[in-house]
């Protein structure tokens, strides 16, 4: 039936000419148990949308930060520089965080969005990013009606339409 | 020896029907174009649903020939 998981018999290297030195080409390895063990762990919906709204949350505590110190204070003339300071900071905080709490949520909804799709379809197509996309963006706008929700959907899925084409751009 | 020649039989039969297996359920589930060397969750739960019918159909086959010896 199926070949053992041990038989791998060591391809023949390649003669290495003077003017081009080719790398070893490597046995068929079957997969071991913990590559199938950790295989079938990313392929959970709940453990790949929880990373996805960690690295979310991640990215959106940066982003916070940084818009958050382009942020000026409203009565700049009348605070003192430590004044200033002291506003700054916190308002990078605060930008922050609510910038987190909104790239976190925006990937857990994605990513579970993303991972249910597919495995119903159980193909791996753009559909499943539009979808997911037009998800996420209308759970997002929800907030201001109808219209909102539709204009959302429609943004957010072109936008993972156009990442998802340029992180697969190597072909 | 005939249970030397049954037990022979069985087993090339078991092979071929999981050469078969494997080779319907990759035509069917994997693109030919491959972009990377590890199968995604779509092909992974594609090539479960596949085998899963397979098994079934092969089954039930199984059964319905074994039931009904007259031709229907």
């Amino acid at each position: 039936m199926a070949s053992s998981p041990d038989s791998s018999e060591p391809a023949p290297s390649p003669s290495t000419s003077p003017q081009t030195e080719k790398p070893p080409i490597e046995p068929i390895r079957l997969p071991t148990v913990e590559e199938i063990k950790g295989q079938d762990i990313w392929n959970n919906c709940a453990v790949r949308s929880v990373v996805s709204g960690v690295m979310g949350g991640g990215l959106g505590l940066f982003m916070g930060l940084f818009l958050g110190a382009l942020d000026n204070p409203l009565m700049q003339e009348e605070m003192s520089a430590k004044q200033q300071f002291i506003y700054t900071a916190k308002q990078m905080g605060r930008r922050s965080f609510s910038s987190a709490k909104t790239f976190a949520v925006m990937g857990v909804i994605f990513s579970a969005a993303e991972c249910i799709v597919e495995k119903g379809r159980a193909k791996h197509d753009t559909t499943n990013t539009v979808v997911a996309g037009c998800v996420t963006g209308g759970a997002l706008s929800a907030k201001g009606g109808p219209k909102a929700a539709c204009m959302g959907c429609a943004g957010f899925a072109t936008f993972s339409v156009l990442i998802e084409k340029f992180l697969d751009r190597h072909d | 020896m005939q249970i030397m020649g049954m037990m022979e039989k069985e087993m090339e039969y078991r092979v071929e029907m999981f050469n078969k297996l494997t080779q319907t359920c990759f035509d069917k589930c994997i693109e030919k174009r491959h972009k990377e060397s590890e199968l995604n969750m779509g092909e992974n739960s594609c090539i479960d649903r596949c085998v899963s019918k397979y098994w079934q159909v092969t089954n039930l086959v199984g059964q319905l020939l074994g039931s009904n010896r007259p031709p229907m």
